[in-house]
């Protein structure tokens, strides 16, 4: 066979081979993760159909816009709503079959790298001005929120978008990455104290006495230590604080929080994949949580095995003169008092836990388009604004600075607005794994054993790291 | 037996007569209807599992591959499977045993004739209905050490004197989730038991009492060994849905203190619908329900062979 009839069998196979390459490309691009492209006749549903979550985003405040969106566009948004718990199977179970009868779901963030192949991106349908209304206002949204709930990059979801800066869905593409969704519901660690408490007067003047320093709510966590050993007097069955020790993923995010702000990394798990929690920081912050319940005895009984209802209950029931939470909270008629929100304290740094759900366009649905529309009605400024009384927790700062200009909201809901704003701000997210759910029981199981003194932090916080370096290898993030 | 024997002799003299072939065929018709719902809801299922443990399957994508036996190392060569394996065992050997004794006592003196027998059986199985979910949750505020009443009135009764965190300790928290498990499925234990004490003839009891036996020889010669078959079944019962607990532990105790109360059937959760690693879910099922049919078999054995019931 000559060189030249060789090249030109080379030069054949190279064609056929970029041909099936071709069509397979497309192939697959017709089913998911495509790229968008902009079709102006594309025919409006009668309908969309969306999977939400019942509380934790609060579907209430969602029902209530969805006759303005049908005023609006012509378009009934039919919601099913399901529980937590109950949701990401739900979800998984729609997007493993490959089903299109949800247009819109709602995902939360540990879930996406799990599930990043079946979600539309829809960066490009972000910089179509023909489907993105001039006055969405992407740069409102709050960087944190945003950047941590909804961009990923394909192919290497485990990767933190690395910028900060306001949300520009065209550096994020060009960087590399997509925009996967639009965070509609944010919740941070946020604490809540009893104002009366903190106003009394006796109080006042007995607490100046004892520490030397004016009794205010705590901005550090040394300062916390004293208010809450302070206020704790199990014979009037109050205690300073309430902390979720329990066993569970409530226990993760405590310790999360800890962990950054004794200045560490909040994430646990570094864009590396190396676990970076069990490190002097980690030791620092796991013992201080322990110190809290068994040498400070300023939790009551029960802390290590409380859950988020567990504490809520404590707090609104006036057991606690402060507590940490993901939600408002209202003292009993019983108790008397009244309350009001703070930022989680630090050590070195803020670095409440949060986590925020988006809205998602299902890679399988045939109403992308239309779905990218609604999605982006219900996280627009408006619609964040006007889900406000019903306790949704926005993501876009112009809700938050609405919520701190209008008087109502603070007499409805206290500082909380203000609060979960620069919590946001200065939040700190999960890391992304596919097997987050693994590395998170590694560790609530070493906190949990620290804080109900079974382990000692470092000892603990040591076992869950070799623990964890061994699933992230299982899990092929690792060799 | 006569008709068996007869078709087997014309067997051996003659072909098969066209009468047989139709006992054979309506026969077959008549299981039918069991062997398609065996096959459907059972056998199907249980083949499908296997295949399921043989793979590596990626639910949200589209590689699905074969690895043989790779889910069975995975989940076998991890230790805390074998401590949560022991835990289950251990958990039901201690609640199926209350339950059995505490069930026996109630049956035994709901077995009496009284006014007030049908009513007390009535409220006894009250629990039953309860869902799983619900009484777990209930139990929890209860056992809550601020404010449930579990605490409160052992304080108030002199009984206890700082509150016990029953669910952050490891053995207190076994024992919250064994008393659940007692107050719920004693009442079913009972109520077999009962249903077998009221079959029994009296006769037996009557000839031996009339043979100067007592009342506790009378149980343990007469009753116990007739209410064998009963007995057999209440465990067999029980124990099978005690392995298969879930819902009480997970809300509960979720699990801890650390990982001290989890159960398979937890791992089972976590793998397959945490994880979403379907094969080796699959796996620890296959594992589980292997260990499961070996374990009734043993109990079936130690209940002894005249358990006719279950036999026929």
């Amino acid at each position: 066979m000559s060189d030249k009839t060789e090249k030109r069998l080379i030069s054949r196979r190279s064609i056929l081979k970029s041909g099936v390459a071709t069509v397979g490309l497309l192939s697959a691009s017709a089913i998911i993760g495509r790229p968008y492209i902009a079709r102006a006749d594309v025919a409006k549903p009668d309908k969309l159909t969306m999977l939400y979550a019942t509380v934790e985003a609060d579907s209430d405040a969602v029902k209530t816009l969805l006759p303005q969106f049908k005023s609006d566009n012509g378009i009934d948004i039919v919601m099913d709503t399901m529980p937590y718990n109950a949701l990401q199977q739900k979800v998984f179970a729609e997007l493993a079959s490959k089903s299109s009868y949800y247009d819109i779901v709602i995902v939360d963030a540990p879930w996406m790298p799990a599930i990043i192949d079946n979600i539309a991106p829809i960066t490009d349908m972000m910089l179509d001005s023909t489907l993105t209304s001039s006055d969405f206002e992407v740069t409102d949204f709050i960087p944190k929120a945003f950047f941590d709930t909804a961009v990923y990059q394909p192919g290497a979801a485990a990767v933190h978008w690395p910028n900060e800066g306001d949300v520009d869905p065209k550096g994020i593409k060009g960087a590399g990455f997509e925009v996967y969704g639009l965070p509609i519901q944010a919740n941070a660690l946020t604490m809540s104290y009893r104002k009366d408490l903190f106003e009394d007067a006796a109080n006042k003047s007995a607490f100046q006495a004892k520490y030397n320093k004016p009794l205010a709510v705590p901005d550090t966590w040394d300062d916390f230590v004293d208010v809450a050993k302070f206020f704790t007097n199990p014979g009037k069955r109050i205690w300073g604080t309430t902390l979720m020790a329990g066993a569970g993923d409530y226990s993760t995010d405590d310790f999360k929080t800890m962990l950054a702000t004794f200045g560490g990394d909040g994430h646990m798990i570094n864009d590396k994949f190396e676990p970076v929690f069990a490190g002097p920081e980690g030791v620092a912050a796991l013992t201080f949580y322990a110190d809290l319940i068994n040498k400070h005895k300023v939790t009551p009984p029960g802390t290590t095995s409380a859950t988020w209802d567990t504490v809520a209950t404590e707090f609104e029931t006036g057991l606690a003169a402060m507590s940490m939470n993901y939600h408002t909270e209202t003292l009993n008629d019983s108790v008397k008092g009244s309350m009001d929100y703070a930022m989680v304290p630090k050590k070195v740094q803020y670095g409440p836990h949060f986590g925020a759900m988006m809205l998602s366009v299902n890679g399988f649905s045939k109403n992308k388009e239309w779905a990218y529309r609604a999605i982006q009605w219900l996280t627009g400024k408006a619609a964040q604004s006007a889900m406000l009384p019903l306790q949704l927790h926005p993501t876009r700062r112009s809700a938050y600075a609405l919520a701190d200009k209008d008087p109502i909201y603070a007499q409805k809901f206290g500082s909380f607005y203000t609060v979960l704003g620069k919590s946001l701000e200065n939040a700190v997210g999960r890391p992304r794994l596919k097997n987050y759910s693994d590395v998170d029981r590694t560790i609530w199981v070493a906190v949990n054993n620290a804080a109900r003194g079974a382990a000692k932090p470092e000892e603990a916080l040591k076992d869950a790291a070799a623990k964890v370096k061994v699933q992230l290898a299982q899990a092929g993030y690792t060799k | 037996m006569t008709t068996v024997a007869a078709h087997q002799e014309g067997k051996a003299l003659s072909p098969p007569n066209p009468a047989s072939r139709q006992i054979n065929t309506m026969g077959w018709g008549l299981i039918a209807p069991a062997m398609l719902v065996l096959l459907t809801m059972s056998i199907g299922p249980a083949i499908y599992l296997l295949l399921f443990s043989l793979h590596s399957e990626d639910l949200l994508g589209s590689s699905t591959t074969f690895v043989g036996l790779q889910n069975y190392w995975q989940v076998l060569a991890n230790p805390e499977v074998w401590w949560d394996a022991s835990a289950t065992v251990l958990y039901v050997a201690l609640s199926v045993s209350i339950e059995f004794a505490l069930g026996l006592m109630f049956a035994l003196l709901l077995n009496r004739k009284m006014l007030e027998s049908n009513l007390l059986a009535a409220l006894f199985i009250l629990p039953l209905g309860v869902a799983p979910v619900v009484s777990a949750l209930v139990f929890r505020e209860l056992l809550n050490p601020v404010y449930g009443w579990v605490d409160y009135y052992l304080q108030s009764l002199g009984l206890m004197g700082d509150p016990v965190d029953w669910l952050s300790d490891p053995f207190t928290a076994w024992v919250s989730i064994i008393a659940l498990d007692v107050w719920q499925w004693t009442p079913f234990v009972a109520l077999i038991l009962l249903a077998g004490l009221q079959g029994i003839p009296k006769e037996p009891a009557e000839a031996a009492l009339v043979d100067g036996a007592g009342p506790v020889r009378v149980f343990w010669h007469v009753t116990l060994p007739l209410l064998r078959p009963f007995i057999a079944i209440a465990l067999v019962l029980r124990s099978i849905e005690a392995f298969k607990t879930f819902a009480n532990i997970y809300v509960l105790t979720s699990g801890g203190p650390g990982t001290s109360t989890t159960v398979i059937t937890l791992d089972m959760y976590r793998i397959a619908l945490q994880d979403f690693n379907v094969g080796a879910a699959s796996a620890l099922g296959i594992c589980f329900l292997m260990a499961l049919s070996v374990f009734m078999s043993a109990l079936l054995r130690l209940l002894g062979r005249n358990t006719d019931i279950l036999e026929n």
